[in-house]
C-alpha cells in the first residue's frame, strides 16, 4: 500500500501542469468563452495541444500505438485540467470513449479506430444520456434496428461531450435498445456511431461552466455495434468518467483554495489581513478538510476502478458523494470568503465554482449517488463471526 | 499507488487476528460489542495479556522490548484488535509518557518505568489540564520546588481520564514563574500513593465516573522523578501530543462500529427506511474517506517522508464520525433509548420487573443514550476541534 507516484507520474504531471500554465491562462479561457456565446467554448485548441503533448493515447493499448497508461496516469492529467480549469472533453474521449474501444469493443473495430484515437485523428465520445433518464444509465428509448448486414439508431442522445469543428474523425459510443421495455437493463446495445454518417445531427450548446456539450439527434443512422448487450459496459464508462471527474475535481478545488488563501492574506479591512480573523480562518480550514476528503476519496475511485464490479461500482459511488459535498462546500465557500469579487465574472474563483457545479451534476449526482451505496452496504467481512 | 497490502503484511494481518482472536477472553469482546461498560479488570487483564506478549506497548521500538512493527503493522494491529472487539488499549502508560521516558528518560527511568508499562501492571493517568489550562496548556499552575533532593508539588489536575485506578501520574508542573510560560514547565512523573494526593471523581453528563479531579497538598516527589532536563517540560509535552494523534482518528473502532449500527437499525426496523439508511450511507462514505486519508498519512509515514499535512485533519474528523455513530444509533433506537438505567449497561443485567426484561426493547438498546452523551466529549479533549482548526488554519494561512 502507498500513495506515492513515481517519477514517470511526476513527470506527467509537470508537462500537463506547464502547458496550463503557459498557454491555457484564464483570461485565456475567458476570451474563449465570450467568443464562443451560446455555442459553448470551442475546445479545439486544447485538444490540439493535448494531442501535441502525446496524451491522446493515454489509455490506448501499445499494441494499438497508445501509451498504455493506467488510471493513476489518467487522474494526474485530469487533475491538472483541472487546475487549469481547461475545456475540452479529453475525459470522454481519451479515458471514456478509448475506454469504449478498449474493453468493449470486438477486435477489428479496435484494429480500425484506435490507432486513430491514439494519435488524435479520432475522437470517440460516449452518448448516454436521455431526457428524463436523470441518472438512470439503463433507461435508454433510442432505437437501434437490425438491417440484415447493420443497424440503425433513432433517438435523442443529451449533454454529449463534443470537441470542434477541426477536423478530426468524430464519433460517438451511443447507448441504444434493441430489444426490452424502456428501463430494462436487458436488451441494450452498445454502437459506433460516426458524426459524419447520414442521419446524425449535432446541436452544440453551452454548459454552466461555458463549456461545450451537444445534442445529438439520430435518424436511422448507420451503426456498428460494439456489444449487445451493454449495460455493463455502461456502467463501466459511466465509472471510468466518475474517477476523471473526481480527479479533475480535485485539481480545481486544490486551486480555488490556493486562490482564496492568496486573498485572505491579502486583503485588507480594519486595518489587518481578513486572513488573521478566526471566523474566517475556520472556514479556510474546513475547506482544506473537505478537498483533503476529497483527494482521499479521488485515489480510491481511481485505484478501484479496476476492482471486481460490485465492489468497484459501491466505491466510485462512494467517492462521488464525497466529492459531491466537498465541491459544493468548497465552491460555496470560496466565494463567500472571497465577498464581493466573489461573484464577479472577471475573477477565476466563480468560474471554478461553476466547474465544480457542473461536475456534481454529471455522471450522477450527489444524492444519486448516495442512493447506491445506501442500496449496496454491506456487512464487513469479519467483524462479527 | 497501490491500495492493497503485501503478502508479508496480509500473513502478519492472519497472525495477528488468530493470536488476538484466540486470547481476547470472550466475556470482554461481548462487553465491548454490545458498548456495556468496562471494569478496571476487565481493562488491566487484556493490558497484561497484551503485555505477556510483549504487544501492550505495540508502537515501541525493539531496544525498549517493543515488537518494533512499522506504521503499517501497528495499524493492521489495531485494526485486529478493534474489530476483534477489543478494548482501546488505555494510552496514558503505553502510548503517552513510555515514548517520552524513552526519548527523554534517564536509563534508569526507563529501567524503572518500562517494564511495569509494557506488563500492563502499572496503571499511568495523566496530569495535563487544570482548572485554569484547558486548550491553553502552557498556562498550567501546579507548582512543584525543588527542595533538596525533592520536588514539593502544589495544585490541582483535572479531567484526569480513569484517574481513580492510577498508580503513577505523569504531570506538567510549573517550575519557573519569572519567565513565559512554555519556559517554566517540567515533566514530572508521580507516584499517585504519595502522601498528600487525593483523587476525586467527577460525574459527567452519562451519570459515569470516568474522570476525575487531582489535588497535590505538599507533595514530595524526588528529583530522580524529573523527565528530562527542568524547564524543558514543554518541549517534551508536545512530543507527547505528536503520538497521542497519531491514532486518534480511530477509524478501525468506526468501520466496528458502523456495523454495530446497521445491526441496531435492522433490529428497530429503520434499516429499510430510506430515509435513516441514508444517513447511515453517509456516514459509511465518511468513513471511507476517514480511512483512506489515515492510509495517505501511513503511507506518508512508512516511506519516511515528510509528514502530511492532512495529519491534523484526522482529529478533527475522527472526532465527529464517532460522535456521528453514536448519535445515529440512538436515534435508530428512537423512543427505546428513552429509559435510563444505570445498571442495565452492565453485562448480564436482568430486568425482570420489565416484560421483555427493559423497558427500551432489547436489553442492547440500555447503553445507547449513555454513549451519546458520553462522545461529547471527542471534539473536546485532545485539543478541542476549534483548537485544531487553528493549527490547520496556522499550516494553511500563516
Amino acid at each position: 500500500m502507498d500513495f506515492d507516484f513515481t517519477s514517470d507520474q511526476e513527470q506527467l504531471r509537470d508537462l500537463v501542469r506547464r502547458w496550463v500554465h503557459k498557454d491555457y491562462s484564464f483570461e485565456h479561457r475567458r476570451a474563449l468563452a465570450r467568443a464562443a456565446g451560446a455555442q459553448g467554448i470551442d475546445p479545439t485548441g486544447a485538444w490540439q495541444a493535448l494531442v501535441g503533448l502525446g496524451l491522446a493515447g493515454l489509455a490506448v493499448p501499445a499494441t494499438h500505438g497508445g501509451m498504455d497508461m493506467g488510471p493513476v496516469d489518467a487522474m494526474i492529467v485530469m487533475e491538472e485540467l483541472g487546475r487549469g480549469l481547461v475545456a475540452v472533453p479529453f475525459a470522454a474521449a481519451c479515458l471514456m470513449g478509448a475506454g469504449a474501444l478498449r474493453d468493449h469493443a470486438p477486435a477489428e473495430v479496435q484494429a480500425a479506430w484506435l490507432p486513430r484515437v491514439a494519435e488524435g485523428q479520432a475522437r470517440v465520445v460516449p452518448a448516454f444520456q436521455e431526457q428524463g433518464a436523470r441518472h438512470r444509465w439503463q433507461r435508454v428509448a433510442t432505437q437501434a434496428t437490425s438491417t440484415g448486414g447493420g443497424w440503425q439508431l433513432s433517438g435523442v442522445k443529451q449533454l454529449v461531450p463534443v470537441g470542434g469543428d477541426d477536423g478530426v474523425d468524430q464519433a460517438f459510443v451511443v447507448s441504444a435498445r434493441h430489444q426490452g421495455a424502456i428501463d430494462s437493463d436487458s436488451g441494450i446495445g452498445l454502437f459506433l456511431v460516426s458524426a459524419s454518417a447520414p442521419g446524425v445531427t449535432l446541436a452544440p450548446h453551452a454548459l454552466q461552466d461555458g463549456s461545450r456539450a451537444a445534442e445529438l439527434v439520430l435518424r436511422d443512422a448507420p451503426a456498428t455495434q460494439l456489444v449487445a448487450e451493454g449495460a455493463a459496459a455502461v456502467s463501466h464508462l459511466i465509472d471510468i468518467g466518475i474517477a476523471a471527474l473526481c480527479a479533475e475535481a480535485v485539481g480545481a478545488m486544490d486551486a480555488l483554495l490556493a486562490l482564496t488563501v492568496d486573498y485572505l492574506n491579502t486583503r485588507k479591512q480594519f486595518g489587518v489581513t481578513i486572513g488573521s480573523f478566526q471566523a474566517l480562518r475556520h472556514r479556510a480550514a474546513d475547506m482544506k478538510m473537505q478537498l483533503e476528503l476529497a483527494r482521499s476519496m479521488s485515489y480510491y475511485a481511481t485505484l478501484k476502478l479496476t476492482a471486481p464490479e460490485p465492489e468497484r461500482r459501491r466505491a466510485l459511488s462512494q467517492a462521488k458523494v464525497q466529492l459531491g459535498q466537498s465541491m459544493r462546500l468548497v465552491g460555496q465557500q470560496a466565494i463567500q470568503l472571497h465577498g464581493g469579487i466573489g461573484v464577479t465574472d472577471e475573477y477565476a474563483a466563480a468560474h471554478y465554482f461553476k466547474r465544480l457545479t457542473c461536475i456534481e451534476l454529471s455522471l450522477g449526482d450527489t444524492l444519486h449517488h448516495l442512493g447506491e451505496v445506501s442500496a449496496r452496504m454491506e456487512d464487513s467481512a469479519g467483524v462479527f463471526v | 499507488m497501490d491500495l492493497t497490502f503485501t503478502s508479508e503484511q496480509e500473513a502478519f494481518r492472519r497472525d495477528v487476528r488468530t493470536w488476538v482472536r484466540s486470547h481476547l477472553p470472550a466475556d470482554i469482546s461481548t462487553k465491548v460489542h454490545g458498548a456495556q461498560r468496562l471494569t478496571k479488570d476487565d481493562q488491566q487483564r487484556w493490558a497484561r495479556i497484551l503485555g505477556r506478549q510483549g504487544w501492550h506497548g505495540y508502537g515501541w521500538p525493539r531496544e525498549f522490548g517493543g515488537p518494533g512493527w512499522d506504521a503499517i503493522q501497528r495499524h493492521i494491529f489495531e485494526e485486529e484488535c478493534a474489530m476483534a472487539g477489543a478494548p482501546r488499549i488505555v494510552p496514558f502508560g503505553p502510548v503517552m509518557v513510555a515514548p517520552v521516558i524513552m526519548a527523554f528518560g534517564s536509563p534508569e527511568q526507563q529501567a524503572r518505568f518500562l517494564p511495569g508499562i509494557m506488563s500492563g501492571d502499572v496503571w499511568w493517568s495523566q496530569g495535563y489540564s487544570e482548572p485554569g489550562s484547558g486548550s491553553d496548556l502552557a498556562s498550567v499552575k501546579t507548582r512543584a520546588e525543588r527542595r533538596g533532593a525533592v520536588y514539593i508539588v502544589n495544585g490541582q489536575k483535572t479531567w484526569t481520564t480513569l484517574g481513580q485506578h492510577g498508580d503513577w501520574i505523569f504531570c506538567l508542573v510549573r517550575t519557573n514563574t519569572e519567565c513565559k510560560p512554555q519556559a517554566g514547565i517540567s515533566f514530572l512523573l508521580i507516584d499517585m500513593k504519595s502522601p498528600g494526593v487525593v483523587v476525586r471523581p467527577i460525574l459527567t453528563l452519562d451519570g459515569e465516573h470516568e474522570v476525575n479531579e487531582v489535588f497535590f497538598d505538599n507533595v514530595e516527589v524526588p528529583v530522580d522523578q524529573l523527565v528530562g532536563q527542568e524547564n524543558m517540560g514543554w518541549t517534551y509535552a508536545k512530543y507527547l501530543l505528536a503520538h497521542e494523534r497519531t491514532n486518534i482518528a480511530d477509524v478501525n473502532r468506526a468501520k466496528r462500529e458502523l456495523e454495530r449500527l446497521k445491526r441496531i437499525a435492522r433490529a428497530e426496523g429503520v434499516y429499510s427506511d430510506l430515509r435513516f439508511r441514508d444517513q447511515i450511507a453517509l456516514l459509511e462514505v465518511d468513513i471511507v474517506a476517514l480511512e483512506m486519508m489515515v492510509l495517505r498519512v501511513l503511507s506518508a509515514e512508512q516511506g519516511g517522508k515528510k509528514a502530511l499535512d492532512v495529519a491534523g485533519l484526522l482529529k478533527i474528523r475522527g472526532s465527529e464520525i464517532q460522535q456521528r455513530y453514536t448519535e445515529l444509533m440512538m436515534l435508530a433506537a428512537g423512543p427505546a433509548a428513552l429509559p435510563f438505567l444505570f445498571e442495565a449497561m452492565e453485562a448480564g443485567w436482568q430486568g425482570d420487573q420489565y416484560v421483555g426484561g427493559f423497558p427500551g426493547g432489547p436489553v442492547s438498546n440500555a447503553p445507547l443514550a449513555s454513549n451519546y452523551f458520553n462522545y461529547r466529549k471527542t471534539t473536546i479533549y485532545g485539543g478541542s476541534n476549534e483548537v485544531q482548526r487553528n493549527i490547520v488554519a496556522q499550516t494553511l494561512l500563516g
